[in-house]
């Protein structure tokens, strides 16, 4: 609750965005949750990813969990506003394979922690 | 005895010239301060000691007068006229630089008159100095440059410019390290008087007079010095430049990392110009225990080596014998099962030159680990009598900078001159300004100074030890207050080492004890590589001579390149392991090559002959797969199984800090004792002496190439070409 | 340069302080030395032959040690020597004898520098006889005629200093004057005059000729030194002086040769009566050399102080053309500012006198200049000389005599603006004083001289070039 009523404060002294509170913030970033949950079998089929539906939802999953410390309503509302982008670009094609499967981060290595690691690295 | 124009002789011996050394004055030197005069400059009041020239009594209150032909560590020429100033009384402006102050003395640095005189002479400064300064290499740190726009008219009038022009002037050719645009020059003499007073080759003056003056050397010839380079730092134009950093960078484009110069034993401080990953430069860095501001040439321009014939890969040797480049991971593996498989007692470490502190603890560690007591480095020192338990019997204990206190230096097997180049200087400059003498035993080579020669023969240092010379040397070394002996360490090998070494033990006891102040040292060893004292200081044996005996089937070599450790001397199946950062001798004998980094390419701890800690910092990268050598030995550790307790460089020297704290107190020097007991326990050795004692380095050629690094580097073969051809030249 | 460069003296007097406690200015303020009134006169010279000093400046009798004899040199000098330091350096001082090299340096005072406790260096007395001034002549018609009165004046400046030997630096072009010189050293050693116990006063005394090489800075006293011991000829730094740190580091005394001439004389008829010519301060009698645009140029001695122009119309047979064809004259050597025709008619030949005028006395090496004269052209090639012989040591001499030979060259032939006169009077004004030595003053000085009393015929010459060639580039530039 006390963290509610810093954001109604917050609230009080910057302009909303979108919504007017944190219920409708929520509100708003279940609807997008929704959207994208709902349009994951046509993500996997449109681009032909290596990647099941369940893959996907964890991954969504995993996008929502990683913002779930916001609490400024402004952010929640420009996050989700992104969200809708990112959805709607996928929705029209204008995103290619690589752009989906980039959210798997492929290329990405993990950095060593061992020294024997960082000295084959080369890196200190 | 003055050694010296006696113009001149006053004004070096002035208080205030031997200023910096009265903070180490010895017992018996200590004087009666004279009263302090008070003079004012700009109205500040100011106590000085009378003898102090304006211009130093202004810099003590923070005022800077310009200079171009001043220099602290040369003697006054006064013939720039940059440094005029208006003094309280006097019709026209005298020269700061020559004026001794006198009692109550006003002095006026930002006066009208001061101001105007300034800009007169550096109007006709640059009345003939071509204003070539985009294509100029000094541009950036040229003082012509910056005084001009700090004291300089703001416009030209030179309107001759348009009818006559400017004065050209022939270049010379002194060599190649430095060229010359003389055209540039503007005869403040720096160069002609470094030459003269501390390289000790006369070979620089000027010619003609008037505007037809030449700075030069008269018939074409190189300047035959080990510290040629000095003069490059000296020009405050462009005169004199660096030949094979000309057209290379810009000042403000480089940065600048204080580090420390491995090849040679002293040390020197340096300052190690880096662009896009690239050392382009090496600069002094003033230090007045060591370097004060001077370089060798060596140190300076083998930097050059850096770049070529570098290991950048880790490479195995294939199945035709021949190393190809492999991955770490291969090479690492390969060496770590090498390591394994061998007995302990077949296991051998050699360290080089220029392995440094870190790098020799972790290997040290390493072998000890596998169960080896086998570490050994490549130059020798006895181990018989004290050997090196005791610290005193393998440093410089004088020190550097008090062996200018000293008023008689006996040198025994060395060749100063080449082995350090920068303890030579020290040595000629208290040659020069003070009474000192110095006496050689050692074949007879060009000091820059003259000394007297005892002979050659090892048996003389037995004489002079037990009192039964009736040389004169044996005399000035009864008689001398502060006696130094110095005793070239490459004298230690042959088998009569020890006895040489526990002779000059005796011999500088001897001194010692009649001594009137018992904490002058007089005992040296001047080791010859940046390695060695801090090898011995971790406990590697010296020499390898034993060690290769035992046949060893595994070698680890790190930067071991003096050619000690050779493919025949080793059993016909014998792993040699090499690590370094040159593919030199080492290098080709090696069944696995580990590329190490170069001393600007680590932060790296080197102790030098004297004893003294201190640090590289890291300039530049490694080049392709190259890795910090301690690094490399640690990695190597986990491989085999015996995976050594450090991870980062604070770890590493805890470690160093436990085996000696000497290691890492960085920039001190520690004085040492036990002389008496390293003399005690070395009576034994001192049996007869019949050999002759001979140095490697001999003459100017022999200088440049001496360690992996200089070998590889172009400019220094270049030098020995032109030494040579120095040498056949009639002039 | 046998002295105009030794006037570096003056440049230096506040220096004097460390050496001892002097209140001396040579322009205008009383100064110490001089006790003696002398008596007031107003007409100078001319000299009766009595009272002369050179009697054989013209080489008509016999220069050898008879003839020196015959003309009362070497009398009674034991009897001066063993008089003693004290006696010798006071008559000095009672002389009001000033150097005549050029700088008007007391020479008493300058002794008396040398008479500190000894440190166990020896000392020595040198005589500046690097004759090379333009204009001058004086010293080498002592050389070559009169040597004796040289070689007595080393022994008696000699023991009034206590130096051990005298170096004798004499201008390598002057080789009969060396020659006769040498034969008069000689003939004093033989005679037992110099050398162990000289004239039996139980002082041992030996003089050394040292020839030069023909450079004019040589006659610097510390580029002397210098030459002397063997190093290129460039001045020393000062402080320290010579009497401190000079010939092989030992105090040393640098005379010119008349100087060091006249001392016998003024030994043995006493300083009194030297000092009884010339007006005071100025005292003394003076050989003054006449050339240039004269009917009888000669060399001549006369009392100080006595009017430039009388002395031309006297001994010099006048100007050629008459007085009225006179231009300018260089009063004192070539390092002299020119002096015109107005200030010619009055002006005194002393020190003073000629400080008046801004000139100077100089070594009173008198170039006369009739209006047939290229003053402009005769200025420059004086440049041109300055510019050969700098030594090239310091800044201000090297670079900026050989600007002024630049500029003035072109003023010469009026390319120029007139602009550049000021200019070129402010460069003058760069160089003099900021040197090492005194040459950079002497070749400043006649261009300011030039500038002060001709800058109507610069200005004159500037015009005339630009209506034949259109305006002077260096016009467009400046």
């Amino acid at each position: 609750m006390a963290a509610r009523e810093t954001v109604k404060s917050a609230c009080k002294n910057v302009r909303p965005l979108v919504s007017a509170d944190f219920c409708e913030a929520r509100r708003r970033a279940l609807g997008l949750y929704r959207a994208i949950y709902r349009y994951i079998p046509y993500i996997v089929k449109h681009f032909d990813i290596p990647k099941s539906e369940e893959d996907c939802r964890w991954k969504l999953r995993e996008y929502f969990y990683r913002n779930a410390c916001v609490t400024d309503i402004r952010v929640i509302d420009m996050l989700v506003i992104k969200g809708y982008m990112e959805l709607k670009e996928m929705k029209h094609m204008w995103q290619q394979k690589g752009h989906v499967m980039a959210h798997w981060n492929p290329t990405l290595e993990p950095k060593p922690y061992d020294f024997i690691g960082k000295f084959l690295e080369g890196i200190d | 005895m003055l050694r010296q124009p006696l113009s001149r002789a006053l004004a070096l011996t002035s208080p205030v010239r031997a200023a910096p050394l009265t903070a180490r004055r010895f017992a018996d030197q200590v004087q009666a301060q004279p009263e302090k005069v008070e003079v004012f400059i700009d109205d500040q009041p100011v106590h000085v000691v009378p003898g102090t020239t304006v211009l130093q009594a202004a810099a003590q209150v923070g005022v800077e007068i310009p200079r171009f032909c001043y220099h602290e560590r040369l003697a006054v020429a006064g013939n720039c006229r940059m440094c005029l100033v208006e003094v309280e009384k006097s019709p026209k402006p005298v020269a700061a630089c020559a004026m001794p102050v006198m009692k109550g003395m006003r002095v006026k640095t930002n006066s009208d008159l001061t101001r105007k005189a300034r800009e007169g002479v550096m109007e006709f400064l640059l009345v003939n100095h071509p204003l070539d300064c985009p294509i100029c290499d000094q541009g950036g740190e040229c003082d012509l440059q910056d005084q001009s726009m700090a004291f300089g008219s703001d416009k030209s009038r030179f309107t001759d410019i348009h009818f006559s022009g400017k004065r050209a002037v022939e270049d010379k050719d002194v060599g190649p390290l430095i060229k010359t645009i003389m055209t540039r020059c503007i005869h403040c003499t720096r160069c002609i008087r470094f030459a003269s007073e501390v390289a000790g080759v006369d070979d620089f003056g000027t010619t003609g007079r008037g505007t037809d003056m030449q700075v030069g050397t008269y018939v074409e010839k190189m300047f035959l010095s080990e510290l040629s380079g000095n003069i490059i730092d000296l020009c405050p134009v462009g005169a004199l430049t660096s030949k094979p950093y000309s057209f290379a960078a810009r000042p403000w484009e480089t940065r600048r990392v204080d580090s420390v110069d491995v090849l040679d034993p002293l040390g020197s401080n340096i300052v190690v110009a880096t662009r896009t990953n690239e050392v382009l430069r090496i600069l002094p860095r003033t230090n007045e225990e060591i370097n004060e501001e001077w370089l060798a040439d060596k140190s300076r321009f083998a930097c050059d080596g850096l770049k070529r014939q570098r290991l950048v890969s880790p490479m195995l040797v294939d199945s035709r014998g021949n190393l190809t480049p492999v991955d770490w991971e291969d090479a690492i593996v390969a060496t770590a099962r090498a390591l394994r498989d061998c007995p302990p007692d077949k296991l051998l470490a050699v360290a080089g030159d220029l392995a440094d502190a870190e790098s020799l603890v972790a290997l040290k560690d390493l072998v000890n680990k596998l169960g080896s007591e086998n570490t050994c480095t490549e130059q020798y020192f006895p181990l018989e009598g004290a050997g090196i338990d005791l610290r005193s019997s393998y440093l410089l204990n004088t020190k550097i900078a008090n062996v200018e206190d000293a008023d008689f230096v006996l040198l025994i097997g060395t060749n100063v001159r080449f082995e350090a180049p920068l303890l030579n200087a020290r040595i000629r400059k208290s040659f020069i300004h003070k009474e000192t003498d110095v006496a050689l035993v050692g074949p007879k080579v060009d000091l820059t100074y003259e000394y007297m020669h005892a002979g050659d023969s090892a048996s003389i240092v037995k004489d002079l030890a037990t009192g039964t010379s009736s040389h004169a040397v044996a005399r000035r070394l009864e008689q001398a207050k502060r006696p130094v002996v110095i005793l070239g360490a490459e004298q230690l090998r042959g088998p009569e080492g020890a006895a040489l070494l526990a002779y000059t033990q005796q011999l500088a006891l001897k001194l010692h004890d009649k001594l009137a102040d018992k904490s002058w040292k007089v005992l040296n060893v001047l080791q010859r590589t940046a390695s060695q004292v801090a090898a011995l200081d971790i406990g590697y044996k010296p020499g390898v001579g034993g060690a290769l005996q035992g046949g060893p089937r595994v070698v680890y070599l790190l930067g071991a390149d003096s050619g000690v450790v050779t493919r025949e001397a080793l059993p016909k199946d014998a792993f040699v392991i090499y690590q370094g950062h040159h593919g030199d001798v080492g290098a080709q004998i090696a069944d696995v090559v580990l590329p190490g980094a170069a001393y600007t390419e680590k932060r790296a701890t080197y102790v030098n002959a004297e004893g003294r800690a201190q640090q590289t910092l890291l300039a530049v990268s490694p080049p392709g797969k190259a890795r910090d050598d301690w690094k490399i030995i640690r990695a190597l550790s986990e491989v085999v199984g015996e995976r050594l307790p450090y991870d980062n460089l604070d770890e590493v020297r805890a470690r160093m800090s436990e085996i000696s704290p000497a290691l890492v107190a960085y920039g001190d020097v520690q004085d040492n004792n036990y002389f008496a007991q390293a003399t005690a326990l070395a009576q034994s050795l001192q049996k007869s002496l019949s050999g002759k004692l001979d140095v490697k380095l001999k003459q100017l050629e022999d200088y440049f190439m001496t360690d992996p690094i200089s070998r590889a580097s172009p400019t220094m073969a270049k030098c020995i070409q032109a030494v040579i051809k120095q040498k056949q030249s009639p002039y | 340069m046998a002295g105009a460069l030794t006037r570096v003296i003056q440049g230096t007097k506040p220096h004097l302080g460390i050496i001892g406690p002097l209140a001396i200015n040579v322009n205008n303020v009383p100064v110490r030395f001089q006790q003696t009134q002398a008596p007031s006169k107003d007409k100078y010279g001319p000299l009766a032959d009595s009272d002369r000093v050179f009697t054989n400046l013209y080489g008509r009798h016999e220069w050898r040690l008879k003839g020196a004899l015959a003309r009362g040199d070497w009398y009674l000098t034991k009897e001066i020597l063993l008089k003693g330091t004290d006696w010798i350096v006071n008559e000095m001082k009672t002389s009001g004898l000033r150097g005549r090299g050029g700088a008007g340096f007391p020479t008493g005072m300058k002794w008396s520098f040398m008479n500190k406790p000894s440190d166990g260096r020896p000392k020595y007395l040198v005589v500046n006889a690097d004759e090379g001034e333009p204009g001058t002549c004086k010293d080498r018609e002592i050389m070559r005629h009169d040597p004796h009165k040289l070689v007595e004046g080393c022994l008696i400046a000699g023991r009034a200093m206590g130096a051990q030997a005298a170096y004798i630096y004499i201008r390598g072009e002057f080789y009969n004057e060396a020659s006769n010189l040498q034969v008069a050293i000689a003939e004093a050693y033989q005679a037992g005059l110099i050398g162990k116990n000289s004239c039996g006063s139980g002082y041992d005394f030996d003089i050394f000729v040292h020839r030069g090489a023909g450079a004019y800075i040589c006659g610097e006293e510390t580029a002397l030194i210098e030459s002397i011991e063997g190093k290129q000829g460039k001045p020393r730094l000062k402080p320290p002086f010579p009497a401190d740190v000079g010939l092989f580091g030992c105090p040393t005394t640098v005379n010119n040769v008349e100087t060091i001439a006249v001392a016998p004389t003024i030994c043995r008829r006493g300083g009194k009566w030297f000092a009884s010519f010339g007006r005071q301060r100025n005292s003394g009698t003076k050989l003054f050399n006449i050339s240039g645009h004269v009917n009888t140029p000669c060399t001549v001695e006369e009392e100080m102080s006595i009017p430039l122009k009388e002395l031309i119309e006297r001994h010099a047979g006048g100007v050629t053309g008459g007085w009225d064809n006179l231009l300018a004259i260089i009063p004192g050597g070539s390092s002299t500012p020119l002096i015109p025709k107005n200030v010619c008619e009055t002006v005194l030949m002393d020190f003073d006198g000629l400080v008046a005028a801004q000139t100077s006395l100089g070594t009173a090496a008198i170039i006369v200049m009739d209006k047939s004269t290229d003053i402009v052209k005769a200025i420059a090639r004086l440049i041109m000389f300055y510019k050969h012989e700098s030594c090239g040591q310091c800044t201000p001499c090297r670079e900026g005599v050989s600007w002024m030979n630049k500029i003035i060259y072109r003023f010469v032939d009026g390319n120029a603006s007139p602009k550049e006169i000021d200019m070129l009077w402010e460069i003058s004004k760069q160089i003099e004083g900021h040197t090492i030595c005194a040459l950079g003053d002497g070749a400043a000085w006649p261009v300011q001289g030039l500038i002060r009393h001709f800058r109507p015929e610069l200005e004159r010459r500037m015009q005339e070039y630009s209506a034949a060639h259109g305006p002077s580039k260096a016009e467009r530039l400046y």
